[in-house]
């Protein structure tokens, strides 16, 4: 009776002379049935897509979705958006939008684990309050925020007015000087949840033993943090930190819920500003050049998640 | 034997701390969080028992003065035209998630189990190639997608938005389920294929009763996730009584813009399986999300 991994090890000693790589995959084939649903699906929805928005790019396309008289234009989409005004416009927002959530949700959720680290009367009630606003639904959660923020009978703009800080109640979402800082703040209530979760168990990870000896060495509790647990927490903080800033660059329904973008675009970011583009104005072929480089954006990105996940693996020894 | 030698530094500890401010930093900051959390949840509610009319005043009404149910009776009374497509919105939402969940568990179990025990060539590359997946937003996939649908003659049904639910959702259902397999010993496999079961049989009678947990974790996962999406919905369906509840309430609510206690009661019925869902499976829920990132 061989084994999982015993058997490829063994048959390869066996036949040293005949461990090219199809003889390998060909010794595999029964493994691969076993991924292959997910990868046909991933195909059909993944692959077909990526491959049209690129060759889309290229083209002028009429209005509608009769594609069948686009125009070949080259290059002309992408000299189209680095040369418009908006692209730089909504690259600022976006900039600003994915950073300034990433930071102060991963700031806050942090502080949180840490606070929560310590047991005491209400942890679990306190933790699973904390963590609401990130499972119920990003709709919801936009509309009641617009509802908090309404320019005349928002609650925030009634208590700034009761407190006498201002006259009337301020304008928050329909000025442009306010709106992204006002969404920001509705962004990082639903985000900041998941840099507590993943922070949380991170501090799990850090030996108690650890702790106590630096106690008893006279550490004090900053230097506790700062030279036992900061260390044993770097990898998961690399992790989260790279998920939130994709999923702060690939938002989408909090603008698009709450201002649309709006006003003059001073709330567009990239995901947003392409929606209009595609199915608001229609232009096919500029929106899938934005898609395309999007992409090579996020696949920079990417390399930095993949070398963040498999150097976590690879500590681990499991891979 | 432990708790008593670890009360006794832990006593002086608390002697000590009280001098030293962190731990009342940590307590302000918590009760600081617990307001920016709840406060806007606290205030939906406080909306949704309001009348229209006590809802549209300032100063506002900080408790109200008649609370009144009447936004809740209307949302679910399958009489009144707005009840009728809020429980078709809710119904819709339903057998979307619940059909995306078993459909994900489905094909992620056997995916997550070969990327957790084989070394088939390619096994890196392929891991890593869905994950990736979960790096691209909606919007580069909408338009071929959409294109896709068409061609298939999927628009407008719920079948499309299962198909593409199911391909977001997989990347993330196999890490999950795949940090689960790598901490269930491969040694008890081995045990039970040396007493003769095959490798199917060690799988459905070994593997699967331990990884209930993480079964468990991942369909909630894929339930949220498909209750709570948006923008393919938003794209790929236009027939009213098709809609699922996020996109159902955007537009109901884009032609009554003033009806805030509606709204507050609909978001908050929205809400409710979600996060009941969540709070009943916490314990799972919290251990699948950190399982994959932090092992222990």
């Amino acid at each position: 009776m061989t084994i999982a991994t015993g058997k490829a090890e063994a048959r390869a000693t066996l036949q040293p002379d005949r461990s090219g790589v199809l003889s390998q995959v060909w010794e595999h084939r029964a493994d691969y049935a076993y991924v292959l649903p997910a990868i046909a699906v991933m195909l059909i929805v993944i692959a077909y897509p990526i491959y049209y928005t690129i060759e889309l790019s290229f083209f002028n396309t009429p209005p509608g979705l009769q594609l069948r008289d686009k125009i070949f234009v080259g290059f002309d989409n992408y000299t189209a958006i680095l040369t418009s005004q908006v692209f730089w416009k909504v690259t600022w927002n976006t900039l600003i939008w994915t950073l300034g959530s990433t930071f102060v949700s991963f700031v806050l959720g942090s502080a949180a684990a840490l606070a929560l680290h310590r047991e005491f009367i209400g942890r679990g009630v306190l933790r699973a309050i904390l963590i609401i606003p990130w499972v119920i639904s990003a709709v919801a959660a936009s509309y009641i925020w617009k509802w908090i923020y309404h320019s005349d009978f928002g609650i925030i703009g009634a208590v700034l007015v009761g407190l006498g800080l201002a006259d009337r109640p301020p304008n928050f979402i329909d000025s442009v000087s306010t709106v992204l800082p006002s969404l920001i703040v509705v962004n990082i209530w639903r985000e900041f949840p998941f840099a507590m979760i993943m922070m949380m168990a991170g501090l799990q990870t850090v030996p108690e033993q650890l702790l106590r000896a630096a106690k008893v060495d006279g550490a004090n509790a900053w230097q506790r943090f700062w030279h036992v647990t900061f260390p044993h927490l770097r990898n998961v903080s690399t992790i989260t930190i790279l998920l939130l800033a994709v999923a702060n660059f690939n938002s989408f329904i909090i603008p698009w819920i709450m201002t649309g973008g709006g006003p003059s675009n001073a709330s567009h970011i990239w995901i947003t500003h392409i929606y209009e583009l595609a199915f608001g104005r229609q232009r096919w072929g500029v929106a899938s050049a934005y898609s395309v480089l999007l992409f090579l954006i996020l696949m920079t990105l990417g390399y930095f998640y993949v070398r963040a996940l498999s150097g976590n693996e690879r500590k681990d020894g499991s891979a | 034997m432990s708790t008593i030698a670890e009360t006794a530094p832990r006593n002086q500890a608390r002697r000590r701390v009280r001098i030293d401010g962190w731990r009342w930093g940590g307590r302000a900051f918590l009760v600081f969080m617990l307001l920016y959390t709840a406060l806007p949840m606290i205030w939906m509610l406080l909306t949704s028992i309001k009348s229209g009319f006590a809802a549209m005043q300032f100063p506002p009404q900080w408790w109200p003065d008649q609370p009144t149910l009447a936004s809740y009776q209307k949302l679910l009374d399958p009489q009144n035209s707005v009840g009728q497509d809020f429980l078709r919105f809710f119904w819709n939402s339903l057998f979307v998630s619940t059909a995306t969940t078993i459909l994900s568990v489905v094909v992620a179990v056997p995916a997550a189990y070969a990327f957790s025990r084989f070394t088939f060539p390619g096994r890196n590359f392929l891991f890593f190639a869905v994950l990736l997946r979960n790096m691209f937003p909606a919007v580069i996939f909408l338009v071929p997608l959409f294109i896709l649908m068409r061609a298939i003659g999927l628009v407008n049904t719920h079948g499309s938005l299962i198909l593409t639910y199911l391909t977001f959702g997989l990347p993330l259902a196999i890490w999950l389920l795949k940090g689960f397999y790598d901490n269930i010993p491969v040694q008890l496999e081995q045990a039970a294929r040396i007493d003769g079961a095959t490798r199917f049989q060690a799988f459905i009678l070994i593997v699967m009763p331990l990884s209930a947990p993480g079964i468990i974790a991942t369909a909630i996962y894929s339930f949220i996730g498909a209750w709570n999406e948006y923008i393919y919905a938003y794209t790929f369906l236009s027939k009213n009584e098709q809609l699922t509840l996020p996109v159902g309430i955007q537009r109901f609510f884009s032609e009554n813009t003033t009806d805030f206690p509606g709204l507050m009661a609909a978001s908050f019925m929205m809400s409710v399986p979600v996060v009941v869902l969540f709070l009943v499976l916490q314990r799972y829920f919290v251990r699948a999300l950190t399982e994959g990132a932090v092992k222990h």
